[in-house]
């Protein structure tokens, strides 16, 4: 075979743990030309373009550099291969200024620093056909130029091969535009590009082929040419696959937990969730999908009243808790469960064993100066019975445990101190069948028994299968409600791209406004008072 | 004593006997930019003391004095390092126990040596005349302040000479960049090819051999008379508060060693000078001697905490990633 | 052959162990090269230094009441340090807290010893030595909390704050100055073991046992059961083990972080009561550096607070038997047990990378 990449990897497998993160992953791209890497979130793509910046060393499997095999032991070597990646979560110094960013990575910087260097970066920067001030400091810059800062420093490096995660995220129109056009003349010029992004248009628009991949494993490359959105996403999202999960028919109560006009920040200071409203009624499943880091996390931590908002209501049975401490939410009955990425992040203690972790949110409500722990080892015990916990013993930190096992004693847990209202995100996320099929039931259970879930979910089949109404969100934005056994995937797929926008389709009805909710008769009496 | 020869000599001992501090001090601050927090700082000079003190007799010479000095620290910074950098040891604990294994050498081969006769400083006239006092022609000669400010040994201008080097470093090359760029942001500064590891193993074996050459000077300010109390004598300890009075730059660095030299000079010279100026300076006398040692560290403190409270980002010098060990695969 | 480091998930306790007990084995066997260099003998050394010069001495019980002296002071810091440690606080600063809690002990020794009971004054030292030390530790705390000023430097500045006002005084004669004695034209502190001194149980012909010992022990087994059972003890688990979670959970984080620094410098303060009701004087040396080789101790004990115990107790044997056994060597001092216990723990600390790492070598693909 006569074609040459410019770089290639076979075969690569990568291990964190017990967790697979990537299984036998083949890819190729070839000089002058945009690969786009396609993948929902916890697919795999951020492990697979780490092991060729250098930051992760796959554990088998083979790179290829121009038909070379080389190993990657550090940056330094993939800078030394011409490989180039921009950071998701930019890697700056944040006291430094743009143009020093650059130059502490320069191949033959000079021994002594000198002023020329703003010039020259400042030059490079015009080239490039971007705007940023070389001696503007990174913590005064606001995020996209932050990222435009990120691409300069690769393009500056001379990277032959550029990775770029999620680029376009933080980007406005323009700038995505600029970029793109970029990467066109870096494409021209012989530069081999990937790129990774969930943005179907942009795919369309930039790419020359896309690889796909789902849950750590490689599923295909395409042609861009030859394919299409709904195609794609089918791909990204797997073939419908018949599921079996019940979901059984409850009478719904009245709304439970209302959210109105809420807007929220995410730790940069950019706008997270934009204006959203919905409600959650007792005995029913709402979920919510959408491509991750699109405001899920921000949403559950300021339900949980651990993040401020920047405006809008949260009512729930007719108290506005907007601004309650998170001890005050638990009280009122809400229950958080979040599974983030790293799985110990939230809701867990890791070093403390199982018991411990029973214990998080009711040691307090125990007599006297003791820890209940009789109370703790019948919680752990019956978690790990009930919810089939593999575990040396109920003594065993939870950091020990494997990630599907931590799970279900996050959730045994907060379905034992018995909720009116569950927020889960990712609750079967890295489970096996069983385990996942043991955590709908015990969310349909407590469905039954009148509880409101917010079911913040990953796979598709599994939400259209288990909710009773989706919300998708879009970059923070709701782009529709629709009644889970009225929909299919392609549509809920073009709606998390983008690309299909039906908030204004129920403009008269706005989406999620409940009208029977008690907090208006609770604001009258209050003004009658 | 004529009045003005008081002022003179004070303000000669403020340079004489607080540069070590400099040394230390500016050894901390390139290793605490490399991001990580040796507290070992009295034993790595402890090292360097009494190695260089006792070699550079048997060779008599000053040279080969302050190079062993600066091997022997280099040596404990280069254990620092391994614990630290290699074996992801916690920095607090390897520090502390630095201090103490520190003066555990002191003391056992200061004892051992002067059990078989010890190296009187007297006797080694090359290490005696390099210690002597060089005056800098014509600036010497000024009135008051000359020979005060410009007649000293040669490392007291050794000591200088290499905080300017250190803070033109730090500032103006671009390996001084990179290191920052580690002492800040290890990940971004290992995503840009910067190999972190290798330039935290060079200036933490460089910042302790420059400690290693303080804790020698030390030494021969005491005239090497080795008895039951240290030669650093808690200056280790006072370099790591001054680093932070300093705010990681070693050209405050010299004004901080000054300053603290100030009060620590005052502590003994404070009733000569009360003597010689009873009307308006007698009130000197009154002032109680431990209130110029604990000063250094009061002052420190309040430093301390008027930075966290401003807490404006960029101001302060204080290397975020300070203290934390790197692993590339942390997540 | 590329090589690679993993993180260890879990290793078998007795493999741990058996790490540690290797580390400490070659840090003997290095000592004693050292030894066999300056012509002593090191299974003689070891021997005399390990019994402490016990065996066959007439005056062993005198032995093993400075021992006690020397273990009670640093068992209790470390245990006080742990407290600490377990939430993450770096509390550096058991010198200065241990210093601020001798003087108030000694203070309330000195002006109500002649006047009150004896019972009534150690009870009172005690009560006011923790107030001092607490409120002096707090300060690092609330700093920290209420600003985020780095509580390692501070606590470490505030160590030598206390130390000089402590020379201060053991150096100043003065009318106000109760703590030195009158008669005396140098400045000495006043003894007072006459008039106030803790209790001792007779055992045997000769041994005395301080009360403060039997005191100690209690001490340990209530901050046992405090972070093992209690629900503040839980509180400062959580916090020290993901503070997302604690503040998820609902727990006021910042009033636990200040009333758990309190708690652990208030200890300490306590061991500084029982330091000054045993030795009845003040010293400018009277912490004995308990406040620094009380943060190794409980770091080498994992912030177990049993283990604590034991590696006090052993390290208290390495500094003791050093002196003992200098008596017979006049060439190796206690700065060799200094040089000793360095070794140890550094052998120590990369023993440990063994257990939290593992090298792997790389496999190569097809």
């Amino acid at each position: 075979m006569a074609e040459q990449y410019a770089i290639e990897m076979r075969g690569i497998t990568k291990t964190f743990g017990s967790t697979v993160a990537n299984k036998n992953v083949d890819l190729a791209v070839k000089n002058g030309e945009i690969l786009a890497l396609l993948g929902e979130n916890g697919s795999g793509k951020t492990t697979l373009m780490n092991m060729l910046s250098g930051i992760y060393k796959p554990d088998s499997g083979s790179i290829f550099v121009d038909g070379k095999e080389v190993t990657i032991d550090s940056p330094e070597d993939a800078k030394r291969l011409g490989i180039g990646m921009v950071h998701q979560h930019f890697k700056l110094v944040d006291v430094f200024s743009a143009a020093d960013n650059i130059w502490m990575g320069k191949e033959k910087p000079g021994f002594a620093l000198s002023k020329k260097r703003y010039k020259e970066i400042d030059e490079i920067t015009k080239k490039f056909g971007f705007e940023l001030d070389p001696e503007k400091k990174v913590y005064n810059m606001a995020v996209s130029e932050k990222q435009t800062l990120e691409i300069i420093k690769v393009l500056y490096y001379g990277a032959k091969i550029i990775i770029l995660d999620e680029p376009t995220a933080v980007l406005t129109v323009q700038e995505i535009e600029r970029l793109f056009g970029v990467l066109r003349r870096m494409k021209e010029e012989g530069h081999a590009i990937i790129i990774i992004t969930h943005k179907l248009n942009e795919v369309m628009d930039i790419s020359d082929r896309v690889a796909i991949m789902r849950k750590g494993e490689y599923i295909t490359t395409v042609n861009t040419a030859e394919t299409s959105e709904q195609e794609l996403t089918e791909w990204m999202v797997g073939r419908k696959v018949d599921l079996n999960i019940d979901r059984p028919v409850v009478e719904t109560t009245r709304p439970l937990l209302e959210v109105r006009d809420l807007t929220i920040n995410n730790d940069e200071g950019a706008t997270a969730i934009d204006n959203v409203s919905f409600y959650i009624r007792g005995g029913e499943i709402l979920g919510v999908a959408g491509i991750a880091g699109c405001g899920q996390k921000e949403l559950c931590e300021a339900i949980a009243g651990l993040r401020p908002i920047v405006s809008g209501q949260m009512i729930h049975k007719g108290d506005n808790i907007v601004g309650l401490t998170p001890k005050a939410i638990l009280e009122k009955g809400i229950s958080m469960s979040f599974i983030p990425e790293d799985r110990l992040g939230m809701g867990l203690a890791p070093s403390m064993s199982i018991i411990d972790n029973m214990l998080l949110k009711k040691y307090r409500d125990s007599k006297g100066p003791f820890v209940d722990r009789k109370t703790g080892r019948e919680d752990a015990e019956r978690v790990i019975k009930e919810l089939e916990v593999v575990t040396p013993s109920a003594e065993t930190p939870v950091r020990r445990l494997s990630g599907g096992n931590v799970q279900k004693v996050l959730l045994g847990r907060e379905i034992k101190a018995g909720p009116n209202v569950i927020v889960t995100a990712y609750p079967v996320r890295g489970l096996d069948i069983n385990s996942s099929y043991t955590i709908y039931d015990i969310l349909n259970k407590q469905k039954t028994e009148g509880v409101g879930i917010l079911f913040v979910g990953e796979d598709l089949d599994v939400m259209l299968a288990l909710c009773d109404k989706i919300m998708v969100l879009c970059h923070g934005k709701v782009m529709g409600v629709v009644h889970a056994h009225k929909t299919n995937k392609e549509e809920l797929g073009l709606m998390m791209t983008g690309t299909l926008d039906l908030s204004e389709k129920y403009a008269d009805k706005p989406a999620g406004f409940a009208r029977d909710t008690l907090f208006e008769d609770g604001n009258k009496k209050e003004e009658q008072e | 004593m004529d009045k003005l020869g008081v002022i003179t000599s004070f303000i000669h001992n403020i340079i004489v006997f607080n540069i070590p501090l400099l040394y230390g001090t500016v050894g901390e601050i390139v290793v605490e930019k490399s991001g990580s927090l040796n507290l070992g700082v009295e034993g790595t000079m402890a090292v360097g003391a009494i190695f260089g003190y006792i070699f550079g007799c048997y060779a008599n010479s000053l040279g080969v004095g302050i190079l062993v000095a600066f091997l022997a620290g280099a040596i404990f910074g280069l254990l620092f390092a391994a614990l630290t950098v290699s074996f992801q040891a916690n920095q607090n604990i390897t520090g502390l126990t630095l201090t103490t294994f520190g003066l555990g050498i002191y003391f056992f081969v200061g004892n051992s040596v002067k059990s078989t006769g010890w190296p009187v400083m007297a006797d080694y006239e090359n290490v005696k005349e390099g210690f002597a006092d060089i005056d800098i022609p014509l600036l010497s000669d000024i009135p008051l302040i000359g020979r005060g400010i410009f007649s000293h040994n040669l490392l007291v201008y050794l000591g200088i000479i290499i905080a300017v080097a250190v803070w033109w470093y730090l500032k103006h090359t671009s390996l001084g960049l990179r290191l920052r760029a580690i002492g800040e942001n290890p990940a971004a500064a290992d995503s840009v090819g910067i190999n972190v590891n290798r330039m935290k193993y060079i200036h933490i074996c460089l910042g302790c051999g420059i400690m290693g050459i303080g804790g020698y000077y030390m030494g021969l300010n005491m005239s090497g008379s080795f008895n039951s109390s240290c030669w650093i004598n808690g200056y280790g300890w006072i370099a790591v508060a001054l680093v932070i009075f300093a705010n990681w730059s070693p050209a405050v660095a010299i004004f901080g060693t000054f300053v603290f030299g100030f009060f620590n000079t005052l502590r003994v010279s404070g009733t000569s000078i009360a003597a010689a100026f009873p009307e308006t300076l007698g009130w000197l006398a009154d002032i109680p001697a431990q209130m110029y040692q604990a000063l250094p560290f009061i002052i420190t403190a309040v430093v301390l905490v008027v930075t966290s409270i401003r807490n404006k980002r960029g101001s302060s010098g204080l290397p975020a990633a300070l203290g934390l060990n790197y692993f590339r695969e942390d997540r | 052959m590329r090589f690679h480091v993993v993180k260890r998930d879990n290793w078998p306790l007795w493999k741990r162990a058996l790490a540690y007990l290797a580390a400490v084995v070659a840090a003997l066997v290095i000592g004693a090269v050292i030894l066999l260099a300056i012509g002593v003998d090191p299974l003689d050394y070891y021997y005399q230094l390990f019994t402490m010069g016990t065996v066959g001495n007439k005056i062993a019980y005198k032995t093993y009441m400075n021992y006690i002296k020397e273990f009670l002071p640093l068992a209790i810091t470390s245990v006080a340090l742990s407290l600490a440690f377990k939430m993450r606080f770096w509390n550096i600063g058991g010198e200065g807290q241990f210093i601020m809690g001798s003087i108030s002990a000694g203070y309330i020794a000195l002006k109500f010893g002649a006047s009150l009971p004896v019972w009534l004054t150690l009870v009172l030292m005690c009560v006011v030595a923790m107030l001092v030390a607490g409120i002096y530790g707090l300060i690092a705390g609330f700093l920290k909390v209420k600003f985020g000023t780095n509580e390692t430097l501070m606590t470490l500045m505030m160590n030598y704050i206390a130390l000089y006002v402590l020379y201060f005084i053991g150096e100043t004669k003065a009318d106000w100055n109760l703590f030195l004695q009158e008669t005396s034209s140098r400045p000495v502190f006043v003894n007072f073991s006459d008039t106030v001194a803790f209790p001792t149980i007779k055992i045997g012909a000769k041994f005395e046992l301080n009360i403060c010992f039997i005191l100690a022990l209690i001490i340990g087994i209530i901050i046992f059961i405090y972070l093992k059972h209690t629900k503040q003890g839980y509180e400062v688990s959580v916090i020290g083990d993901s503070a997302g979670t604690a503040k998820y959970a609902g727990m006021k984080v910042n009033r636990i972080v200040l009333r758990t620094v309190f708690l652990s410098a208030s200890l300490i303060g306590l061991a500084a009561a029982f330091k000054v009701g045993t030795a009845g004087v003040l010293s400018t040396a009277i912490t004995d550096d308990v406040g620094w080789t009380g943060i190794i101790v409980a770091w080498l004990a994992q912030l177990n607070t049993g283990m604590i115990f034991i590696v006090a107790a052993l390290i208290c044997v390495l500094q003791h038997g050093s002196t003992v056994a200098a008596a017979t060597y006049a060439q190796v001092d206690s700065s060799f047990a200094n040089m000793l216990q360095g070794i140890i723990l550094f052998l120590v600390l990369a023993a440990d990378f063994f257990i939290r790492f593992r090298i792997v070598r790389v496999k190569k693909g097809e």
